[in-house]
């Protein structure tokens, strides 16, 4: 822009400079760029990025510098339960002794591994699935759009309870179970996504010059469609973690002596009338935060993606 | 509707631990297999779906509990008015307090209001739905005003109505959750009718701001609202498990949680498929309600 108006002010006997000595700011600034910009100008959007960098850094790196007992119930024995906080445990102890400090890393470890392993999920499997519905059309578009209505009826966790009824309770069967009930919705949202793009223009140009399917889902629709994926996998990320806790608090959630926040948070508020703030209040926190700040990666990345706002 | 119980089922009984479960760590193979005789264990899996799921068809009958010495319906049915109940009157107080938050969060939109109430639903949204529930207890019941921490246990449903405030809380907290759920989508549907022309054009011919969000606006957002309304009765009978369990009010979802943890497979089924049902019910007399509300609707489905 500013290159423009240097430009007009050049007299016009003179010629033009040529292309090659153009500033940096003419050129054309890629698109990824261009929404990157969009989306560092959100300062709180930043600054979720930052937190929950720090949380998960947090949670994999402190049980590796600075290990605290969390496993072993045994060696726990003589050491105070329920104890305020001190210069020894920053956070108090929980019910059983181990320091609630090291504890919130240590279940930020299986609850954030299992949140991002599952979203991961939610969105391959929601992805192909949308994306085949879209793309097949027809008979077959309208069958697995029914299977997908068919499976939107059952509130999410009476399935989840169900299916953990039967089966067993080990950490990966937990992220399949989560990961593979989820991607409904994301599903519905990336067929409406295929759809659409499919009857643009230019994928019609694509087909009408002979591309296969294959193809135009590969050069046009995936590309076209990343910013509703992406979007909608960082809600699946929050949500899945959301629905460990609730599993956690039902007791059907990673199993003692490992844990995870929701089963952390079920213990801490068990003892609510005891007034153990330090076994809710800090992990409440931390967990409300990571969760919020997901949500609003999500909607930052939502707005950066809108072409809209490109145009500036 | 019929596939999505094909699928439960199937993994369901390819497992024998429900055996262990309701005999005993000690029960010795020999009793196993009686137990899975009697419970139909030697037919294939086609042969005992078919056996459910035409009995569930045609004869309304769930089967019977592997835990109980009892029909799954008969377990159930006592249960089932009440978590109606809950998810009704939070649904009505959802839809009062929720559309009037959407319209004045898209009135006044980018005011203090505005993100206030964005930044108390984010919250509530991203926070489990028990630990709201247990600060609404430490709050009101253990300190405070000294609520009821949960509802008389009988299992009459119109105890909501004649002994009212042990049900507040659970009612306030599902409510919340809802809201909070809701408002996300709330706001931008109101939005998106407020930059319409028609909007426009009355503010144009000199309609008050009053009336343009009322008489214009609101009744072209009301189709997507209920829209948004049906859409959230999963989550909100998902939610009233949770809350059940927290405030110990004796429905569906305590049901649930208690035959899943002793692996009461017939009755977890029961209780699913019931809720779905639910579900649907929901769904439909929020197609019926839309119907209403946009007569255009229901010109299109008498053509079609």
């Amino acid at each position: 822009m500013t290159d423009l108006t240097e430009r007009e002010r050049v007299s016009p006997i003179e010629p033009p400079d040529p292309p090659t000595t153009l500033s940096t700011d003419d050129q054309i600034v890629p698109m990824w760029r261009q929404r990157l910009r969009i989306f560092f100008h959100n300062k709180l959007a930043v600054a979720s990025v930052v937190f929950l960098f720090l949380t998960i850094a947090a949670c994999f790196l402190v049980p590796v510098l600075h290990p605290t007992n969390q496993t072993n119930q045994a060696a726990t024995f003589g050491l105070p339960w329920n104890a305020a906080p001190s210069w020894h445990h920053w956070l108090g102890t929980d019910s059983s002794g181990f320091d609630e400090l090291g504890r919130i890393f240590y279940g930020g470890e299986y609850s954030l591994t299992l949140g991002f392993v599952a979203g991961f999920i939610t969105i391959v499997v929601g992805t192909t699935y949308g994306m085949i519905s879209g793309f097949a059309g027809g008979i077959t578009d309208t069958l697995m759009m029914r299977l997908i209505d068919a499976f939107l009826s059952i509130p999410y966790i009476f399935l989840l309870i169900t299916l953990i009824a039967i089966f067993n309770r080990s950490t990966v069967f937990l992220i399949c179970i989560i990961g593979f009930t989820l991607w409904w919705g994301n599903a519905r949202i990336i067929r409406g996504d295929a759809l659409l793009i499919r009857n643009l223009e230019y994928s019609q140009a694509a087909t009408a010059m002979g591309a296969r399917k294959w193809h135009i889902i590969r050069r046009h629709v995936f590309p076209n469609s990343i910013s509703n994926i992406v979007t909608v996998a960082t809600f699946s990320v929050a949500d899945a973690i959301l629905f460990l806790s609730a599993l956690g608090f039902l007791g059907l959630g990673i199993q003692a002596p490992q844990t995870d926040w929701g089963t952390m948070l079920q213990a801490g508020t068990s003892q609510i009338q005891n007034g153990f703030w330090w076994e809710i209040y800090p992990l409440a926190l931390v967990f409300i935060l990571v969760v919020v700040s997901i949500n609003y990666i999500g909607d930052a990345l939502r707005d950066c993606f809108e072409v809209r706002l490109l145009e500036r | 509707m019929l596939l999505t119980f094909s699928l439960p089922y199937f993994q369901v009984h390819g497992i024998r631990a429900p055996a262990y479960t309701v005999l005993g760590t000690k029960a010795t193979p020999y009793n196993v297999a009686i137990w899975a005789k009697q419970h139909g264990m030697d037919h294939s899996y086609f042969d005992r779906f078919w056996t459910y799921a035409t009995q569930v068809l045609f004869h309304f009958n769930l089967g019977r509990s592997y835990k109980e010495n009892s029909s799954v319906w008969g377990i159930i049915s006592l249960y089932v008015p009440r978590t109606i109940w809950l998810a009704a009157v939070s649904l009505a107080l959802t839809t009062i307090i929720a559309i009037p938050l959407g319209i004045y969060q898209a009135a006044r939109r980018n005011t203090v209001g505005d993100y206030t109430a964005t930044g108390v639903a984010f919250v509530l949204y991203a926070m489990p739905s028990f630990l709201l529930c247990m600060l609404l207890l430490d709050a009101f019941s253990f300190h405070g005003p000294h609520l009821p921490n949960s509802p008389p246990q009988g299992v009459q449903a119109w105890a909501m109505f004649t002994s009212p405030e042990g049900f507040i809380l659970p009612v306030a907290a599902l409510t919340m959750l809802s809201v909070a759920g809701l408002s996300r989508y709330m706001r931008g549907t109101v939005l998106e009718v407020l930059v319409q022309d028609y909007v426009r054009t009355a503010k144009a011919k000199g309609c008050s701001s009053r009336r343009t969000l009322f008489k214009h606006a609101f009744r072209n957002a009301l189709g997507p609202i209920i829209v948004l309304l049906g859409l959230s009765i999963p989550a909100l009978l998902g939610g009233a498990l949770i809350i059940e369990s927290v405030f110990n009010y004796a429905g569906l979802g305590i049901q649930t949680v208690f035959a899943a943890e002793n692996l009461d497979v017939p009755t977890v089924l029961g209780i699913t498929l019931l809720v779905a049902i639910l579900t649907l019910l929901g769904n439909l007399l929020a197609d019926i309600a839309l119907g209403l509300v946009n007569p255009r609707i229901r010109i299109e489905g008498t053509k079609a």
